[in-house]
């Protein structure tokens, strides 16, 4: 969809007034128009970026004089994935139960079924690649929780960040696109609404997780007569692994829906009108409209609203923070909390490598989300307007 | 057009069921949101005893209320709570500005026009990057000099090797690596940075702060502003530039303006997202650029996390952006002007 | 002549400083002009007295003291790397000595060991032996100069031990026998269950410095210098014994009596239970005895009581790795055949200057943090406990006057000051560990092993090779030779 308009304007200098200037600088627009952005995040980007791959590498220690830098190589990954970190990154990983080899066979089913559509729509070299290199990515995770899931296994930090991003954005989008519909209906008071439903967003993030500490305490919590009338006095949900998780999607999902209610309300409102009333008139019920008109329109903006949401999800730290800690245990703990204590015990080295491997586990995971994304036939609104 | 929808039972008009239906969930949703609002606000009024003792849920019923919570964060530290304050408007307000005009310029150029960076000069610019690494790391160099040099072998590089190698990437790849910047957690970059603004003698200002979010910042105004920007239909565009306006006019004059929806509420998210930031704030300050983030988390001490204070800090903190969201609410409400230009 | 002049000059001052009743070093104006940069963390605790007093200490020197507060979690990273970085942002801290040895090593601190035993206003021989050689001490020199004492008793509510003709616990299976008594009473006449004992088994809060609480009876019985955490001669650590074991398998016992989601309560959810009255026991430092006479915190005035930690009758002997009884040989210090190891965990807020600066503000440091610690000034902050101040000082638990007037009864205060005295007074006190990077051993591996074994992931068995595995590799990683020589300095030893 680019459109290189900038060589148009150079031809018609002629019957311009101030040819020349107007001519250099529409030359370099696209310089001007990209430079600013460009420059200022290179400048602060390129020494910590180097620095910190450097250390993650190396050894710190604080000595007369300064610190002192030992390069070690790959000992701080091979500590994480082999060595004595490996039960808190990984997890601890139990001989599969049959259930779950029945789980991962229909995995890899699934996952060979796609390839194959994937060759018959006549998919490239590079794409088949792709698409492979997610099939095994797809079965590793897979094994991985299936045998964390095993008796007397443990998920690691990886597969708890994973289950934030993954159950936690689809919630979000889901509540967000629910309520930006409804909103968008002309229902008295829905203004109130409209604010009211932005408010948890502007909460600092550590803000956010003391209050749901408060709001989920059993003893003081606002909560706690409910808990004690069900019955449940005696259940702490900080003492069990998935009720800990759970606690921090539930404080998620209140923080970042109105992230995805604020876009995705802009992006349906802006939505073709005419189009809506026309398929209104039509007779189009509520879901074929939905369908066919509002959910193509706003396909661009879902995508890179799920693309920064899954983004800053993978770097969740304040909510297992201060709600449990990362306990019991390591079940709450994500991979972000990991390398922020491993860092303020002074191990930067170790904490700049899981921060890399988390990287490396984004990078992977939004470069195969957009280009699987992308390979659909692109629904712009502007094309749909041409 | 107007008359046209008042006629008919629009498609935004719902019926009693659905409108029935909409607000049981509106408002489930409402009381989901504000309840804990509500909790923050009456535990600022509790002593310690009540909070401790049990949930007491009615000012005045259960419990009676007391202001030495908000007695304490405005009288007694007065200035300790007035500076993060100022910092806070201040840095959030000034960075998200520029974050926009800087994202938004980005944003536009990947929408419209056509980027094509070598690789050859990107390659030239990592290489100038090492000579420069390398010179001032093993060799001792001053870092100005190391940076002159390394700008130096980049430039030459880079005209030498243009003609040779025509490989380039494309917008797709400018605005992947701009959003790949968020990628690595603030905790493995935040050593450095201190290191980096340290050597330029800008720690604890309130300048070094603005930058950094800026830079943190700007990827998402690029990605939010792209989609915004790829709505709107070229024809306007293409006609400007029949009439010889240039670039920047068109962009100034018209596409600006139709965008003010995507605008608004781009600088509202962007706006939260500095006002809230607490990793870099906390390093890159100590007396003079605290923000109000690390006031808050600061009430965790010793003794257990200070609730009262803490929701005291949390409530002030909120009121300043949400009065900004009302202000702007009305702009993101608007629908886009495509139909009036079509019709 | 000069000389004489001077001195004279000197005398008279001081004579009219004496006559004034101005406690304090120096004459007015001494410091003219000089800032002075303490950072500390957000209080009120803390940071409040600091903040209270400098305006007197400007009028009396005339030096301004700039308090600057950091949130408690970070304070540790920022103020090291403020340090290791060259940016010497701050004059003076106010921090917990066991991170000293991060900051001695690398040379960040300034040695006041000649000015502190010629400071005669700082009374320096009424601070509690264990705080003048072992907290402010290290390698035989001064760094730090005390304002609070920091160490773990425990707590019991002396009415519903009065009641049940229960004598407060010695050992740990007393602890135990009492929380089992009062599990799921009503403790506090609201109708509702309560319990028997509240500890913060948090992770990455408190969680293990209760743990080494209760394994200190059971670990140290020699003395200070005797170390509790590896062998002062082969660094191997002291976790993989039946000692170890016997605490871990206490700590977890005592989950059984206590609130159902005690693996998340840290120290402020279990000073708020035990103050509004739902716990029969708690292990905490000494903030408790002030918070329960102060009627906006507590329910539970008067029915406080405070003990020295409880101890064990059966101790380590580290060459076998077994448990033997308490001797006159084993256990020099056992009272009526049990062992009992105070822990001065974290070991007590102290004052510290950076020894990069000027000469003038080092001195005007110095002589804030010497008006802060001086009897005068001390004697009245800790017994406030907004101050976050705890006794360290022995004429601050032999006069009660001040104790009574800050609201204590004349019975609590015995027993509280008596508690203290004990513990400060013992020659077995634990020191906490202090060793380059001493975080990683007990907030990475020890916390996060403890914590896996509350949660049932690890029995107690791989708990302890766990944390030995993960303290040998940190002490290989950091160089064993140097380790070994920073813990025998830090405990005395040569």
């Amino acid at each position: 969809m680019q459109y290189d308009v900038a060589a148009a304007p150079g031809r018609l200098i002629e019957a311009r007034r101030r040819p020349e200037f107007t001519s250099w600088a529409d030359r370099v627009a696209p310089a001007a128009f990209i430079m600013p952005a460009v420059l200022t995040i290179l400048a602060l980007s390129i020494f910590p970026l180097i620095v910190s791959v450097y250390l993650s590498l190396a050894r710190i220690k604080f000595e007369k004089g300064g610190v002192t830098v030992t390069f070690i190589g790959l000992l701080n990954y091979k500590k994480l994935l082999f060595g004595s970190q490996q039960f808190h990154l990984i997890g601890t990983l139990m001989p599969i139960t049959p259930l779950g080899w029945v789980f991962q066979a229909i995995v890899a089913g699934l996952l060979i079924l796609w390839l194959v559509t994937a060759v018959r729509r006549g998919a490239g070299v590079l794409g088949l690649v792709g698409r492979l290199l997610v099939a095994v990515a797809a079965i590793a995770l897979a094994l991985l929780f299936t045998s964390a899931g095993a008796e007397g296994g443990q998920l690691g930090t990886i597969g708890v960040t994973l289950t934030y991003v993954v159950i936690g954005v689809c919630v979000q989008y889901g509540l967000g696109l629910a309520l930006a519909m409804l909103c968008v209906q002309n229902l008295r008071g829905r203004g109130f609404f409209r604010v009211v439903f932005f408010l948890p967003m502007m909460i600092t993030p550590v803000g956010v997780a003391y209050t749901f500490r408060m709001l989920t305490d059993t003893t003081k919590g606002p909560f706690s007569p409910i808990w004690q009338g069900l019955g449940l006095s005696d259940f702490a949900w900080a003492a069990t692994a998935w009720g800990a998780r759970v606690a921090v999607m539930i404080g998620d999902a209140w923080q970042w829906t109105p992230f995805m209610f604020i876009v995705l309300l802009a992006a349906i409102e802006g939505q073709p009108r005419e189009q809506v009333e026309a398929a209104h008139v039509d007779g189009a019920n509520h879901w074929q409209i939905f369908r066919f008109i509002t959910w193509p329109a706003i396909m661009p903006v879902t995508i890179t609203l799920i693309l920064i949401r899954v983004i800053e999800a993978f770097k969740i730290v304040d909510l297992p923070n201060v709600l449990t800690n990362g306990g019991p245990g390591i079940a709450s703990e994500s991979m972000t909390l990991h390398a922020y204590s491993t860092w303020r015990a002074l191990d930067i080295g170790g904490s700049a490598a899981i921060a890399y491997m988390l990287l490396f586990i984004v990078t992977f995971f939004c470069t195969a989300f957009v280009n699987l994304v992308r390979t659909r036939p692109p629904a712009r609104a502007a094309g749909a307007q041409r | 057009m107007r008359a046209r929808r008042s006629q008919m039972r629009g498609i935004n008009d719902p019926g009693p069921a659905w409108a029935a239906l909409s607000y049981a969930v509106l408002g489930f949703w409402a009381f989901v949101v504000l309840f804990p609002l509500y909790w923050l606000a009456i535990t600022s009024v509790k002593l310690p005893i009540q909070v401790n003792d049990g949930p007491d849920y009615l000012p005045f019923v259960d419990f009676d209320p007391s202001l030495h919570a908000w007695r304490y964060i405005f009288v007694d530290l007065f200035v300790d709570t007035a500076r993060p304050y100022l910092n806070t408007v201040v840095v959030a307000l000034c960075s998200s500005v520029v974050a926009l005009i800087f994202g938004s310029m980005a944003a536009y150029g990947l929408s419209r026009l056509s980027y094509r960076p070598r690789l050859s000069t990107i390659a030239s610019f990592i290489a100038g990057v090492a000579v420069a690494i390398v010179g001032v790391v093993r060799l001792g160099v001053p870092w100005q000099v190391g940076l002159a040099i390394g700008l130096a072998v980049s430039v030459l590089l880079a005209l030498a090797l243009r003609r040779r190698f025509t490989r380039a990437l494309k917008n797709q790849d400018i605005a992947f690596w701009l959003i790949s910047q968020r990628m690595l957690p603030p905790v493995a970059v935040v050593l450095p940075i201190y290191v980096l603004f340290q050597q330029v003698g800008l720690l604890d200002t309130r300048f070094a702060l603005a930058v950094t979010y800026i830079a943190a910042n700007i990827p998402i105004v690029v990605w939010l502003m792209r989609d915004f920007f790829d709505s709107i239909p070229l024809e306007l565009e293409e006609a400007a530039v029949v009439d010889g306006c240039s670039r920047y006019r068109i962009f100034w004059s018209i596409v600006l303006p139709l965008s003010k929806p995507g605008l608004a509420s781009t600088f509202i998210l962007v706006l939260i997202m500095a006002w809230n930031e607490y990793l870099f704030a906390l390093f890159l300050s100590s007396a003079n650029a605290q923000t109000l983030p690390l006031t808050v988390a600061a009430q965790n001490a010793t003794r257990g996390p200070q609730w009262w204070y803490m929701s005291v800090l949390i409530i002030i903190m909120i009121l300043p952006v949400s009065a900004l969201a009302l202000l702007l609410a009305r702009y993101i409400t608007r629908g886009l002007l495509i139909g009036a230009v079509k019709g | 002549m000069k000389q004489w002049k001077r001195l004279g000059l000197a005398v008279a001052l001081s004579a009219a400083c004496g006559a004034l009743g101005m406690a304090g070093p120096a004459a007015a104006g001494k410091y003219d002009g000089v800032t002075v940069n303490v950072v500390t963390f957000t209080g009120p605790q803390i940071a409040e007295p600091l903040q209270r007093r400098a305006p007197d200490f400007q009028k009396l020197t005339g030096a301004k003291i700039n308090v600057i507060t950091v949130p408690f979690s970070d304070f540790y990273t920022k103020l090291l790397s403020d340090f290791a970085t060259g940016t010497n942002s701050y004059d003076a801290a106010v921090f917990a000595p066991q991170w000293m040895v991060d900051f001695i090593e690398p040379g960040y601190l300034q040695d006041i060991t000649a000015q502190v035993k010629s400071d005669a206003a700082l009374k320096w021989d009424d601070i509690g032996p264990f705080f003048r050689d072992f907290s402010a001490t290290y390698n035989g020199k001064v760094y730090t100069i005390p304002l609070d004492g920091d160490f773990q008793m425990v707590y019991y509510r002396s009415d519903l031990l009065k009641q049940a003709n229960m004598a407060p616990p010695k050992t740990w299976d007393d602890y135990i026998a009492i929380a089992k008594a009062f599990q799921g009473k009503d403790l506090d006449g609201d109708g509702k269950p309560d319990y028997g004992s509240c500890i913060a088994k948090k992770r990455s809060a408190q969680s293990y410095w209760m743990v080494l609480s209760v394994a200190g009876g059971f670990l140290q019985s020699k003395g200070t210098g005797q170390g509790l955490f590896f062998d002062t001669d082969t660094m191997a650590p002291l976790v993989n014994n039946e000692a170890f074991k016997a605490a871990l398998k206490v700590y977890v016992e005592t989950t059984k009596y206590a609130p159902p989601d005690e693996i998340n309560l840290d120290v402020g959810d279990t000073r708020a239970l035990f103050t509004s009255g739902r716990c029969a026991l708690t292990l905490d430092w000494g903030d408790i005895g002030t918070l329960a006479i102060d009627p906006t915190t507590s329910k539970v005035n008067d029915k406080v009581g405070a003990v020295v930690l409880p101890g064990s009758p059966k101790v380590l002997d580290r060459a076998s790795g077994k448990l033997v009884d308490c001797t006159k040989d084993t256990c020099p210090y056992a009272i009526d055949g049990i062992n009992h190891a105070p822990f001065a965990a974290f070991g007590g807020w102290s004052g510290a200057i950076n020894a990069a600066k000027d000469q003038k503000i080092k001195d005007a440091a110095y002589d804030f943090l010497s008006y802060m610690s001086q009897p005068e000034q001390a004697n009245v902050d800790v017994t406030i406990g907004k101050t976050g101040f705890n006794p360290y000082r022995v004429s601050q638990f032999e006069n009660l006057d001040l104790w009574i007037k800050a609201g204590m009864s004349k019975a609590a205060a015995e027993n509280y000051l008596g508690a203290i005295k004990d513990s400060l007074n013992s020659p077995n006190m634990v020191l906490d560990l202090r060793v380059p990077q001493n975080q990683r051993y007990e907030q990475v591996v020890l916390d996060t092993a403890v914590a896996r074994l509350l949660a049932g992931e690890l029995d107690i068995d791989k708990t302890a090779a766990e944390i030995e595995t993960g303290w040998n590799e940190a002490t290989e990683e950091l160089g064993k030779d140097a380790q070994l020589k920073a813990y025998r300095a830090a405990l005395g030893l040569k």
